[in-house]
């Protein structure tokens, strides 16, 4: 018995697969190296094996963790050579270290996520990074709409407060946004409500399927 | 893969984009300017579907074996792409390399069911393909088809350039080899007219009588065959069979390791065409699929295996195949599924033990109600088999249990229906018999499909019921089965109407697909999108008469336009079949003597079975 932590990306047209999809390809990809990993007991058996965060579809993944068991202690540098190669296009594996011991999982050790935010402008702002950041978080409250997770209603949140740092860059009629969000079990800001309301604090009229988001850091606390 | 800008758009705002985004673990990726012959493997539908057909990862596998091939897949892309890709101008495209499907050498499609027909005109519509052959000059692919719908091709003659008629392992790759260094697509489908399997319908002119029906095929280019045999693989244990199956990313419908055990039925049961396209019965040797499953397994990381065969007990060692893969199953934590077993105690002993507490229900399929009419449509089993297993089955925990019929068959009676409510009651009361007066949660599921005529069948001449009629046994079927722990499914009458026009038309049903195309009508095997009154106006508009091709009895005199396709089971032995049905005789199975329907003349039956007893005749 063993555990691990791998660390992978996520980029090109298979940011379009699911977090169930993912974990489906994981467990089968143990499954073709050989890599014998534990499994829940129970009428149900599924391996033991979780991401620090899910990733949204479509958005892309620099440095996404997966934690796992095996029933067999392996070198961490065995298995990152014996995975890689099994691995579809796009999913790279850049680690794997033994974890350390720990009773509490990655998941709830997560506190923030790091995410580039990619919009196209169709037309240029007359703004610059500064100016854009004190637009946007100059204001006492970010208020936007959000779904309640029990009532499935509407309800109206102040997401500032979730956004621990933010700045922003206009290149190439692109406008990058860097933000450290609040992510985790605690506190959760999904970059979405994000580029919603920075969308409507700047009146930027780009479509959402022309934006890209791209995480690029997971944080953990103690 | 990296992909343009406005396809990365388009696929953000689609549901399940991965259907379309290709990549997955064992699809090919080739670099297509090395390669002479580019063929974009066609399913007629969408990819959780496609991806679930066996014959596509068969037939990928071998065509991108042979280095001078790059074969990639295309499907039906889903109501919501396909209207953001009509609205942004993008092309039909493979998932392989995301080329448009208009630059391949060849389109291949796979007919598995008549009513995905519109499908494929829609498929080369968002290819910005021609949809008639007439207008699709030498710059376009030429369009094939195969599969089961391909033994009768006429409804889509105006459309496919040629048809591949069965088996395609070795036909397939003769074909595309076959497109290298020739230009023209006249001299291309000259050159493969020449193989056996291959129609060409440009080669032939059909004439009719007054009547309408036909009256003759004559040939407009003396090199093409009077008759178009179909292919044969003799030997299926050599036979190629992929070890390295594509693994979809999203879940698909059936999304596990295959190894086909065998192909061909002896059963001859009168209403089925698989029974009769895919004689004679060969086997893959037992090793040969234990070998399969392994690396099958090894290479997909798949967790569920399932046995691919018409019938998967009557393999001759199907009871050492089963233990050994049960074992192998076992020690790899696979489960092992075993599908159209025939209910005996050894099947209840293999059975209990790979579902173990998570049993799924028991299916029958006794199709008929009656001895009488199970001895017309030659269904070798009777209610004491079903009833006899349904105790066994209960007696070892099963609560599901399923059972399939027909409505509509030759000959059938109201009586022959009771005979359904007869035994959906029996198996309950069986079930109170074994367990007591409460009975647990047992239910019984009765499900009735209505039936459609088949060409190179022994019902090839029979008349369809009508809608009126359809309907009225439904609901005399509903009131009948009305009975506490059952539930009673009919299928949709509208689309059965559908599925026999195009399952025995001529080529002036096209006519009425066409329309039917441009009206708007595609994916109607779902009930969702079924159009029915866009159908019944492309049916008027291109005055199409259904009776003519569903509600007659055809004669035997009558020239029918699949007889152009030669399925190696005799006309003769296909009219003896009908006799025999409208006098309730059975015709054993071939297993027990041979019942002389022609096809050892072309080719060995059960090669590789190890059946020393048969007798051949």
């Amino acid at each position: 018995m063993a555990k691990y932590i791998l660390t992978f990306s996520k980029t090109g047209t298979i940011c379009y697969t699911s977090h169930l999809d993912m974990m489906k390809m994981f467990k089968r990809v143990f499954k073709r190296a050989g890599i014998k990993q534990s499994y829940s007991q129970g009428f149900n058996p599924h391996p033991k094996m979780t991401f620090a965060q899910p990733l949204s579809l479509g958005y892309w993944g620099l440095g996404e963790l997966l934690e796992f068991e095996t029933e067999e202690d392996y070198r961490a540098e065995f298995i990152k050579e014996t995975l890689a190669p099994l691995m579809p296009e796009g999913i790279v594996i850049t680690d794997c270290v033994v974890a350390e011991p720990s009773k509490k999982t990655l998941a709830a050790m997560t506190e923030a996520a790091e995410y580039i935010i990619a919009v196209p402008l169709h037309e240029a702002l007359d703004m610059d990074g500064e100016e854009i950041y004190k637009a946007y978080m100059g204001r006492d409250k970010i208020l936007t709409y959000k779904k309640q997770k029990k009532k499935k209603e509407l309800a109206e949140i102040d997401i500032k407060p979730m956004i621990r740092d933010i700045s922003f860059v206009t290149e190439d009629e692109t406008l990058f946004v860097t933000a450290l969000l609040d992510s985790g079990s605690t506190s959760n800001l999904s970059p979405e409500l994000v580029i919603t309301t920075l969308m409507e604090c700047l009146k930027i009229d780009t479509d959402r399927s022309e934006v890209q988001v791209m995480r690029r850091k997971i944080y953990f606390g103690q | 893969m990296r992909i343009d800008k406005e396809l990365d758009n388009l696929l953000k705002k689609v549901e399940k984009p991965a259907r379309y985004i290709g990549g997955e673990v064992n699809s090919i990726k080739k670099d297509p300017e090395k390669v002479s012959v580019r063929i974009g493997f066609a399913f007629p539908d969408t990819y959780e579907i496609g991806m679930s057909y066996m014959g596509l990862q068969i037939l990928y596998n071998i065509l991108n074996k042979n280095d001078d091939i790059y074969c990639e897949r295309v499907f039906a892309p889903a109501m919501d792409m396909e209207k953001l890709m009509r609205e942004t101008g993008r092309e039909l495209f493979t998932l392989e390399t995301f080329t448009p499907i208009k630059e391949m050498d060849i389109l291949g499609f796979t007919l598995q069911y008549e009513l995905s027909y519109t499908n494929l005109l829609n498929m080369l519509d968002l290819g910005n393909i021609p949809i008639k052959s007439s207008e699709r000059d030498d710059s376009f692919p030429v369009i094939i088809a195969g599969g089961p719908c391909a033994y009768n091709p006429e409804p889509l003659a105006d459309f496919v350039d040629a048809f591949l008629i069965g088996d395609g392992e070795e036909l397939l790759e003769q074909v595309c080899l076959a497109k290298k260094g020739t230009a023209s697509k006249e001299e291309f489908l000259k050159k493969i007219s020449a193989f056996d399997g291959v129609y060409v319908p440009a080669f032939y002119d059909v004439e009719y009588n007054e009547d309408g029906t036909v009256k003759a095929y004559n040939k407009n280019w003396e090199g093409a065959p009077d008759r178009v045999k179909r292919a044969v693989i003799s030997d299926l244990d050599k036979a190629e069979f992929p070890v390295n199956n594509i693994v979809p990313f999203i879940d698909t419908v059936h999304d596990r390791s295959v190894v086909e055990t065998f192909r061909g039925c002896t059963r001859g049961c009168r209403f089925c065409q698989a029974g009769m396209i895919y004689r004679p019965v060969r086997e893959r040797k037992k090793e040969t699929v234990r070998r399969l499953a392994e690396e099958q397994i090894k290479n997909t990381g798949h967790d569920e295996l399932s046995l691919l065969s018409l019938s998967t007990s009557d393999h001759s060692c199907f009871e050492p195949m089963a233990l050994d893969l049960m074992k192998m199953c076992k020690e790899q934590n696979v489960a092992l599924s075993l599908p159209s077993l025939r209910l005996d105690s050894f099947s209840f002993k293999v059975l209990d033990e790979i579902q173990g507490y998570r049993k799924s229900g028991l299916t029958f399929a006794p199709e008929a109600g009656s001895q009488r009419l199970r001895d017309i449509i030659n269904k070798n089993i009777t209610e004491e088999d079903i009833y006899g297993a349904v105790e066994q089955a209960i007696g070892l925990g099963w609560e599901t249990i399923k059972l399939y019929f027909m409505a509509g068959l030759p000959g059938e009676t109201y009586e022959d229906l009771d005979g359904i409510g007869k035994i959906a009651k029996n198996i309950i009361d069986i079930n109170f018999k074994v367990r007591g007066r409460k009975g647990g949660r047992f239910r019984v599921t009765a499900s009735v499909s209505n039936f459609v005529p088949k060409a190179h069948t022994p019902f090839q001449w029979a008349a369809q019921d009508t809608p009126e009629q359809f309907i009225e046994k439904h609901n005399y079927l509903t009131k009948k089965l009305h009975i506490k722990g059952v539930t009673f499914n009919y299928h949709e009458t509208k689309t059965s109407v559908l599925e026999a026009v195009f399952a025995r038309g001529d080529r002036r049903v096209g006519k009425a697909l066409e329309r039917a195309h441009q009206l708007g009508c595609k994916f109607d095997g779902w009930t969702e999108y079924y159009n029915d009154e866009l159908w019944q106006q492309a049916f008027a508009e291109t005055n199409t008469d259904i009776a003519f091709y569903n509600y007659r009895e055809r004669s035997y005199d009558e020239v029918l336009p699949w007889d152009i396709i030669d399925p190696l089971v005799t006309r003769e032995f296909l009219m003896r079949e009908n006799e025999k049905a409208k006098a309730a005789k059975t015709t054993a199975d071939c297993r027990q003597g041979c019942a002389g329907c022609g096809i050892n003349k072309h080719t060995e039956c059960f090669k590789g079975a190890e059946l020393p007893e048969v007798k051949h005749g």
